[in-house]
């Protein structure tokens, strides 16, 4: 028998010719009620104005599949700003994607959980920004500690699996235990300790949020422990890029097996790559197929012919696909070098300074939609 | 000897009385009658695998001594294990049993129905003889002084609730009832001499928790064949060709064709070794059509594709 079994999600042990969509990521919207100083929107929100109707994401839904797709992240901003999202799920779940809604709990109630369960939701993630309401509000920049818990209790209610996901920083990282807690009285099936990515806003407020090694170590710690302790819940968590000396592989490779499209249409390989200055199509105007195979920044970083040295002749190169593309952009200008992140790198001390530059106490919000 | 070394004798005591396998919710179910035929079948025959790595733990053992009269004494035991040409050792006696039991004698020698945690369990005590000095390994042989009183129990609760067994298959019980004691003696003696200083004290008690732990561990491996492995609730299976997807919240897992066969089976009305056995009366030329239907099995239990639940809870 073959040993083919394997999550997708990491994009292991697949043919690095292999090219499908397996996860569409929907941005239903870029509005959301929170202010979080990591929000991966886009910086500059104003340029792009939020297009697609249910019944465009209902065609969006239909060539995924076709292309191969089996899951779909209802994702944003906030998804549950949208008052159209019942529909949305049921042509989601028509189109016989895996309806999977990221939210931060609110504005949506228990009843609109309940529609949207009837609708074909299958699963939900909840966001929370700590393990207590006065420092989870001080991130979200809003008072909604409660209400998110409030909701995710409802998640369980319905018998619907629930992630809890936390991003982590320098000043929730200590809380670590806390959180797992709240996770376990929550009855969450999993536990996404995520910690920040530093780009976009997060890239902003670097200085604010960026952790010491001490603080990931015994992060790192704690979460070994609580994971021998009990098999539930699932506890995510991966050392972040800039404390690794190797880069992440980014989205399993560059349009490889993710695809986003945004709120206004345009076809993506990831949340970040619209930054880029690369040519993405949209699906107002060519079908998702033509959009994920022929869009020049799609093919921009497909395979490995675009590497540059370290990553051309490195070893690694079909396990990290030379890291993430926008983080090189960011920091090195140049979206086709060897992300920073990795020690390899000529420009690895734009990431390695980092961690020796002076801490911030305050941090920008990102700017509401 | 041992009277200088009493403290240490009290402890190896204390961790038996607290840890070992006695203990264990199968192993009270078992001696209190209340397995059915299937469960006593199945531990009979994944125990059989255990039976087979005593003369190599037993071999290892002797390779570590410098010391003829250890040797000496030591080399009985794989004797005891495998008999001579004037008796039947262990290995042959437990075969007995499974054949009273109804078993068959191949299918148990075979070893193709051992199922995994079983055969992690037992592997990880060769492993530990292997990689650790004769005093630590001796120490490790010391739930030998709980066997003896614990295997006469057992043989009584074999004749009293599982009557269906006959008699001549006990017979590895009553002989290891009189082996076990005076095996137990001779490890005990060498330990309580040997371990002279705290530090080797410390390896020696930390030797048999380790055993403990994998006795304990042989059980869980017996108890997972007899769940019921079904699709978890969140799961959405998507068949592509003679492949298929299983989707779960933020994951997807890919099947191959003959997982897909594997996963079929896994209805919620099989047991773990009923899935494998539905498989092998689909494939019986097939070689290794259990051991991969309990390695598939297992991996997408991990992967939360499969929920296993507990038989008559």
């Amino acid at each position: 028998m073959t040993e083919k079994e394997r999550p997708v999600r990491d994009g292991e042990g697949e043919a690095r010719a292999e090219s499908r969509v397996w996860n569409l990521v929907a941005e239903l919207t870029y509005r959301c009620p929170l202010r979080c100083p990591y929000c991966s929107n886009p910086v500059a929100l104003r340029d792009f104005p939020e297009t697609l109707a249910a019944a465009d994401w209902a065609r969006v839904f239909r060539e995924a599949a076709a292309l191969g797709a089996v899951h779909v992240g209802l994702t944003g901003g906030e998804p549950t700003t949208r008052r159209d999202l019942a529909e949305i799920v049921q042509s989601a779940a028509e189109a016989g994607l895996y309806t999977h809604l990221v939210t931060a709990g609110l504005p949506i109630d228990a009843a609109g959980l309940r529609a949207l369960q009837a609708a074909g939701l299958r699963s939900v993630q909840v966001s929370v920004q700590d393990a207590e309401a006065a420092p989870s509000d001080a991130i979200a920049g809003t008072a909604c500690f409660e209400r998110k818990l409030a909701f995710a209790r409802e998640v369980r209610g319905l018998g619907l699996p629930l992630t809890l996901n936390v991003v982590l920083h320098r000043r929730n990282l200590g809380r670590v235990r806390e959180l797992i807690a709240l996770a376990r009285a929550l009855d969450a099936d999993r536990l996404e300790l995520a910690n920040t990515q530093y780009q976009g806003w997060a890239l902003a407020n670097r200085a604010a949020l960026l952790p010491a090694r001490e603080q990931l170590d015994a992060a790192a710690k704690i979460v070994a422990e609580e994971r021998a302790r009990a098999p539930r819940p699932e506890l995510l968590f991966v050392l972040p890029d800039y404390f690794r000396d190797r880069p992440k592989p980014c989205m399993g490779g560059w349009a490889r097996t993710h695809l986003v499209v945004t709120p206004d249409g345009r076809a993506l390989p990831c949340h970040g790559a619209g930054e880029l200055p690369l040519e993405f199509w949209n699906v107002h105007e060519k079908s998702l197929a033509e959009c994920w195979r022929d869009a020049p920044g799609m093919n921009a970083f497909r395979g490995e012919g675009w590497m540059q040295e370290p990553c051309r002749s490195c070893p690694e190169r079909a396990r990290d696909f030379g890291g993430c593309r926008c983080q090189a952009f960011a920091l090195a200008g140049d979206a086709a070098a060897t992300d920073p992140a990795c020690a390899l790198s000529p420009r690895h001390a734009l990431v390695s300074d980092a961690h020796g530059e002076p801490r911030s106490e305050t941090w920008r919000y990102r700017a509401p939609a | 000897m041992s009277g200088s070394n009493a403290p240490l004798e009290a402890r190896l005591r204390r961790i038996l009385d607290e840890r070992y396998h006695h203990r264990h919710p199968f192993n009270v179910r078992l001696h209190g009658g209340r397995c059915t035929k299937d469960e006593v079948r199945r531990w009979i025959r994944n125990r059989y695998y255990y039976q087979t790595r005593i003369p190599l733990k037993d071999g290892l053992i002797l390779t570590k001594s410098e010391d003829r009269e250890f040797r000496h004494g030591w080399i009985r035991r794989i004797y005891d294990h495998d008999g001579d040409d004037a008796r039947a050792g262990g290995l042959e006696l437990w075969l007995r049993l499974a054949e009273a039991a109804g078993l068959e004698r191949a299918e148990v020698a075979s070893l193709r129905n051992v199922l995994p945690g079983v055969k992690r369990a037992c592997d990880a005590y060769v492993e530990f003889v292997a990689s650790h000095d004769l005093l630590a390994s001796v120490a490790s042989s010391l739930t030998e002084l709980s066997a003896g009183p614990f295997l006469g129990e057992r043989a009584e609760a074999f004749r009293k609730h599982y009557g269906w067994i006959d008699e001549a298959g006990l017979a590895y019980f009553l002989s290891r009832t009189s082996q076990a004691p005076r095996d137990a003696a001779e490890g005990l003696a060498y330990v309580l001499a040997h371990a002279k200083t705290p530090a080797d004290q410390e390896r020696c008690t930390a030797a048999l928790e380790r055993k403990c732990e994998i006795l304990w561990a042989l059980l869980g491996g017996v108890e997972w064949g007899g769940r019921t492995p079904r699709l978890a609730p969140s799961a959405l299976l998507r068949d592509e060709g003679a492949e298929a997807v299983v989707v779960l919240p933020e994951r997807a897992v890919r099947i191959s064709a003959s997982g897909r066969e594997i996963l079929a089976a896994c209805d919620g009305t099989r047991s773990v070794e009923a899935v494998a056995a539905a498989l092998r009366a689909r494939h019986p030329e097939g070689e290794s059509v259990e051991r991969d239907s309990y390695d598939f099995v297992e991996r997408m239990e991990g992967l939360g594709v499969l929920r296993l639940e507990e038989l008559g809870k």
